[in-house]
């Protein structure tokens, strides 16, 4: 199944590039079958075969796509897995991609990694739902959120003092290297606020002080925006367990404003749109 | 003669350790999945076997990633400037990695070159490194090829080297190696082994020599395309050393402190005018790579480097140094179009 899935993605895009509809493809490579696999930019049709598409495909390739450096390569074709269709939904809405300048490439995802990921276990997007073409095809599996935020429920169910005493610990290791910022899609912004320095606005200093800034900044940033493709938590070197935020900040806009982030291009961003019977109740 | 140690006796020598307050560092699993070095509770905490790399290095507990340096106060027109004394505990860091011992030698030349650390220095002296020989090493591993080895002794105060009956045989290379395991070993005719050594190499001569005129090779920018420019690789990495300086306060008054940076971040290199001379990531991996294997051997004689692979471990998009040298070596090759 992948394996032919990854065939017809080779001839998909020597296509688009032999017929110069796309300068640049966007895609994952791996060195060795057992190795990582990574992104990779394919530039002459007689490289395609360097591209592979199998469950070690983790990144979120659409973080690309704001990037001076890979803009500077032309026109580009993207693979993306369901979950990162759903960043290019949100990268539209908030003007950061024309969406008639890349073409993008679905890939029928069954689930990423060995074990499955985290967030393959209750996905309903396992097909790209924006491409322009999608290679394979797997069942969606039905909308399971309470699956979906198993996870938060049985965190949320401790006591306040216990939940700060866990994260206190989650932000201790926080070393501040931003591998969570540059991953992400959503984190675009040319100057990222810890990086403002006349005056600082955020501690850049990595104690718990300055951690517990960063992080609950860069959720507040996230709110009703990320759309859970977890790879903050994937590469964090420290283990942070950044997904159970994220999940935090999903429900809160699927509760209360019935917005899940980058499944609807015409819905109204929740952070975006007002509206009078918008609720209040839920904010501290 | 060989001197042995149980496993049990080492447990109990941490515990006596941390009984005496010291602190005793070591990998440990921060999360069920997750081996990193970090200051230990208890000795049941501390883990010598099942992983090939700690995710970080042990240079935190030397060169921290956040340090005060300075209080200072203000009064009306007058500023009160107040020293912070570098810690005095002793530390004890076990099952240290050799390439992440190898790396505070290698530190020790920056850290007294125009300017002695003191903080830097306090820590050094008042630390025991006591290393795990590697029985083991994965495809991110490459110390042989900088001079090192699955029991290279740099760095090392003492070190361990599993017997295969879940004891160690000990070797004691310094006084304060001596003095921690005195009158705790047995003598024995077993000895430990290690590794031969990870498969992957690389040919530091060549890269010295392709890095001496480097500057406009058109290569960084192809092989630098999927780096993102976080510092992973940087701030786990036994031997990167830069921090920038910070005053952190309110108009009271404040700390002046010490943070890791990384010359991987956009914003590592921009002057005050706004002008940025490594503006693209390309040059900001030219750098890494040109500091490392060029300029910190040319000052210090020294390659930057232990071969640890943590940088690659760790990395988002599984670049890293090994791969990043690889990729420079394939596009100085003619026949290759292989970028990126």
């Amino acid at each position: 199944m992948t394996s032919d899935i990854q065939e017809q993605l080779r001839q998909t895009c020597r296509r688009l590039l032999e017929e110069e509809k796309v300068d640049v493809v966007i895609g994952y490579g791996q060195s060795t079958a057992d190795g990582p696999a990574y992104p990779v930019f394919i530039t002459a049709p007689q490289d395609v075969d360097r591209l592979v598409w199998n469950d070690r495909c983790f990144n979120n390739l659409t973080a690309y796509l704001t990037r001076d450096e890979v803009k500077s390569l032309g026109k580009p074709a993207i693979v993306v897995k369901g979950c990162d269709d759903r960043a290019l939904v949100v990268l539209e809405q908030e003007s950061q991609i024309n969406r008639d300048e890349i073409v993008v490439i679905g890939v029928a995802c069954e689930g990423v990694g060995e074990p499955r990921a985290a967030k393959c276990a209750a996905c309903d997007v396992h097909m790209p739902r924006t491409a322009d073409e999608t290679l394979g095809e797997v069942p969606n599996g039905p909308a399971d959120l309470e699956a979906a935020y198993a996870e938060l429920d049985a965190f949320m169910a401790q006591s306040p003092e216990e939940r700060m005493a866990y994260w206190r610990g989650e932000f201790e290791r926080c070393v501040k290297c931003y591998a969570c910022r540059e991953v992400c899609p959503m984190c675009y912004c040319n100057r990222c606020i810890v990086d403002k320095n006349r005056p600082t606005v955020i501690d850049t200093s990595a104690h718990v002080k300055g951690n517990l800034a960063w992080h609950v900044t860069r959720a507040f940033h996230q709110a009703g925006r990320c759309v859970g493709c977890d790879e903050c938590t994937r590469v964090c070197p420290a283990g942070i367990n950044l997904r159970l935020l994220n999940l935090s900040l999903a429900r809160a806009a699927d509760k209360h404003f019935d917005y899940r982030a980058g499944m609807d291009k015409e819905a109204a961003p929740v952070i975006g749109a007002y509206r009078e019977e918008d609720k209040e109740d839920f904010i501290l | 003669m060989s001197q042995t140690l149980s496993h049990e006796d080492l447990l109990k020598l941490v515990d006596g350790c941390l009984g005496q307050g010291k602190v005793v560092a070591g990998p440990t699993l921060v999360k069920p999945d997750l081996c990193a070095y970090a200051a230990l509770r208890a000795s049941d905490q501390l883990v010598l076997k099942d992983f090939i790399h700690p995710a970080n290095s042990i240079k935190g507990f030397f060169f921290p990633r956040h340090e005060p340096i300075c209080v200072y106060r203000l009064n009306g027109n007058d500023v009160e400037l107040e020293d912070v004394d570098p810690p005095k505990t002793e530390q004890i860091i076990i099952g240290v990695r050799p390439c992440d011992a190898a790396a505070l030698p290698i530190l020790d030349h920056v850290f007294n070159w125009d300017y002695a650390d003191k903080f830097y220095n306090e820590r050094r002296e008042n630390t025991t490194v006591v290393t795990l020989a590697c029985t083991d090493y994965d495809d991110n591993c490459f110390c042989t090829s900088v001079g090192l080895g699955p029991a290279a002794e740099k760095g090392s105060d003492a070190m361990l080297l599993p017997l295969g009956d879940g004891g160690y045989e000990v070797r004691c290379f310094t006084d304060k190696g001596k003095a921690l395991f005195e009158g705790k070993t047995t003598p024995s005719d077993k000895t430990g082994s290690a590794s031969e050594g990870p498969a992957r190499k690389i040919d530091v001569k060549w890269i010295e020599e392709a890095l001496e005129d480097d500057y406009e090779n058109p290569a960084w920018k192809t092989i630098s395309l999927r780096c993102l420019g976080c510092g992973a690789c940087a701030y786990n990495c036994p031997t990167c050393h830069c921090f920038d300086i910070v005053d952190e306060g309110d108009a009271a008054g404040g700390l002046r402190v010490k943070n890791w940076d990384s010359c991987q971040f956009g914003q590592f290199t921009v002057h005050a005018s706004g002008h940025n001379p490594r503006a693209n990531q390309g040059q900001r991996q030219r750098q890494r790579i040109q500091h490392k294997f060029r300029i910190y051997p040319e000052k210090f004689n020294e390659i930057l480097c232990t071969g640890c692979g943590a940088c690659t471990r760790n990395c988002p998009v599984a670049l890293g140094v090994l791969n990043t040298l690889e990729a420079l070596r394939a596009a100085a090759a003619p026949d290759t179009s292989e970028v990126g």
